[in-house]
């Protein structure tokens, strides 16, 4: 094996600008593939980060206006959505699918402690919101079934609001404190994490207690459920499309109203925000291999040269004893070596190329909405993709290798030995 | 016999076939040292070309010890060459990029002999022909002869059956070609190695104990030259 290195190594001296040349056009291959993929991570991860931890099978139904006459009704009709619409959903008709209901309301107002004070929303939510929503506690417990059915006046607040109010960081204190929210006194007994980028922060009391409190009657504002067994796309529309005809005729509006009602369905967006990751990351890989494969012709013409060149000795070596194979291995692996030897530096190039934007564009946040957005979020290439990387490098190098290796075996000796 | 050939054919196929040998008998002992002379085109390079198994023929049969050497597939011709066959070619054939003692070690290479033997090995040889001093040199850097001596180092290494020479003095000089003959009769001799020697030059040919004739693709005469008296220029004859 030594022996075929030292082999390698003279013919590539003696080539040195043209290989490296070459060279230079696979190292770029490679570099492209790290540099799309890594900020095609990036981009995803920021995406990822940018939606958080909420569970991912869930719909969210909140009123709308109808669209066209029904029932001797007209067009353009407000649908609030009630205590009725809650039970339906959890009812018979959808059993198969719903696994657990959750409504929200909300009141906005001041929410004050002692001097401190800020306007804020109230949200009256059930115990079901914390898992569907992702909302992580930091410290305390997030409102239960017996704040519910008993109507308390507890609430959770987020770190944000916990620094407003209390001014300082230790959430633990907040606990127990009590908080007013328009002359309604409620106790703190939790505190949620919030992302520092978030700017809304609401403050959660049980959807029972912000009902009566506030006198909301049946009225609700969202309606929220998880649900299983509809896996594709097709299902989920169908599903959607059964929803909005019950509950639209429950308010009195045509079955096939689509604005009567919206339905945001996080399970068939999530469904394709990962095809169009998986889409991308496709394309990504398509156009490096393509830029990769300019590499590959490339140095599959060199070793063409090379071989044209080295036709007179390689019927010398035949002539004294080298079979076909120590040739075409010859070769194929001066073809591999340079490609990977190129693609390695291309690779760490790309890889520095990387770490620079994670450095650069993956430090600045775009605000849009009110909410800071990362553009990327480390933006690198994991070990996977470098082996894959080193596994299409071999291939394209054995790829390139393949025609002027068998030209090269296919040499006669006495046509090789004849032409001096 | 070492070397047999019987009824040996061969045609080159194209756009005009053209039968180069037709029916060659002939038959080498071990440890000969005969020439085979002809005009060009008289098929001697073609005979030499199958001797050394770089060649194939039609028809006939060729056997080295008995083995028959016909319808090798590459990798077999490869290997019975390395073993078998050394070869002296008119432009020594040495391996620009390689220094001499490199150049000798190549065949050992393709044997699978560890570096370090084969180098031992190759440095022996190049002392036998006398260039112990040149081992490290490239061969745009010597004289014909030290080249043509270096591809004789190269063809001894394996200790093959037969080594073949074509025009192996063909690019050297009176001087130097009578003392590249002078090492072949002495490797005849002293190693016993079968030694065949293509060539038109009759001072050449006179070296050799037996010269075989070649005209038109068939044997001619054959004569005995143990006493170096070749008929065409007697015992006196020079070189070139």
């Amino acid at each position: 094996m030594g022996d075929l290195f030292i082999e390698i190594w003279e013919s590539v001296r003696r080539n040195k600008l043209r290989t490296s040349l070459t060279g230079v056009a696979v190292a770029w291959g490679i570099f492209m593939i790290i540099v799309l993929l890594g900020a095609g991570n990036g981009l995803m991860n920021a995406v990822m980060d940018n939606t958080g931890d909420v569970q991912t099978n869930t719909m969210m139904i909140g009123g709308g206006w109808t669209s066209k006459p029904y029932d001797g009704l007209s067009a353009g009709r407000r649908i609030r959505l009630d205590d009725k619409d809650v039970a339906t959903i959890a009812g018979p008709a959808f059993i198969e699918h719903v696994d657990e209901v959750s409504a929200t309301v909300s009141q906005s107002g001041t929410v004050s402690y002692g001097d401190n004070h800020f306007s804020g929303s109230l949200s009256g939510i059930y115990p079901g919101y914390a898992e569907m929503e992702g909302v992580k506690m930091t410290r305390g417990r997030f409102i239960n079934p017996r704040d519910i059915e008993e109507s308390r006046k507890v609430a959770v607040i987020s770190t944000r609001n916990a620094r407003n109010l209390f001014e300082n960081t230790d959430y633990e204190s907040c606990i127990g404190k009590r908080i007013k929210v328009a002359d309604v006194s409620f106790r703190i007994v939790g505190v949620y994490q919030v992302n520092e980028s978030d700017m809304s922060s609401e403050v959660f009391v049980p959807f029972t207690t912000l009902k009566t409190v506030y006198g909301k009657g049946e009225e609700i504002g969202e309606l929220i459920f998880s649900f299983h067994g509809l896996d594709t796309e097709q299902d989920n529309e169908q599903f959607e499309k059964h929803v909005k005809a019950v509950v639209n005729q429950a308010h009195r509006a045509a079955p096939d109203d689509e604005r009567a009602i919206w339905i945001w369905n996080r399970f068939t967006e999530d469904m394709q925000m990962n095809n169009a990751v998986r889409i991308l990351n496709i394309a990504l890989w398509i156009i490096g291999i393509f830029t990769l494969m300019s590499g590959v012709v490339g140095v599959s013409n060199i070793m063409l040269v090379t071989v044209k060149e080295r036709t007179h000795e390689f019927g010398i070596r035949k002539a004294i004893g080298a079979r076909p194979s120590a040739i075409s291995s010859l070769i194929i692996t001066e073809s591999v070596l340079i490609t990977a030897f190129f693609g390695y530096i291309g690779m760490v190039l790309g890889m520095l190329a990387c770490m620079y934007l994670d450095a650069t564009v993956a430090q600045h946040t775009m605000e849009v909405m009110g909410t800071q957005i990362s553009m990327m979020k480390d933006p690198t290439v994991g070990l996977d993709v470098a082996v894959e990387a080193t596994l299409l490098l071999v291939l394209a190098g054995t790829l390139a290798g393949l025609a002027p290796a068998r030209k090269a075996a296919a040499v006669r000796p006495i046509e090789a030995l004849r032409a001096d | 016999m070492q070397i047999e050939i019987s009824g040996l054919h061969k045609t080159y196929t194209g756009a005009q076939p053209l039968h180069v040998l037709k029916g060659i008998d002939l038959s080498i002992e071990k440890g000969e040292f005969v020439s085979i002379m002809g005009a060009s085109g008289s098929g001697k390079s073609t005979l030499l070309n199958i001797l050394g198994i770089l060649d194939n023929y039609d028809e006939g049969e060729y056997r080295i010890d008995g083995t028959l050497i016909k319808d090798l597939s590459e990798r077999q011709a490869a290997d019975y060459r390395n073993r078998m066959i050394g070869f002296i070619f008119q432009s020594f054939n040495l391996i620009s990029f390689k220094t001499a003692v490199e150049n000798v070690e190549l065949p050992l290479f393709y044997q699978g002999v560890p570096r370090r033997k084969r180098h031992e090995r190759a440095m022996e040889m190049l002392e036998r022909v006398g260039l112990t001093d040149w081992a490290g040199h490239y061969p745009n850097e010597m004289s014909g002869g030290q080249k043509q001596r270096v591809a004789i180092a190269r063809a001894l290494i394996t200790y093959p059956k037969i080594i073949l020479a074509d025009e192996p003095t063909g690019a050297l000089d009176s001087k130097t070609s009578a003392e590249v003959m002078e090492l072949l009769s002495h490797i005849n001799e002293k190693y016993g190695a079968t030694l065949i020697v293509v060539t038109h030059e009759s001072g050449v040919a006179n070296c050799t104990n037996r010269i075989i004739h070649i005209k038109d693709g068939m044997i001619g005469e054959i004569e005995d030259n143990s006493a170096h008296k070749a008929s065409m220029f007697g015992a006196a004859t020079v070189m070139k």
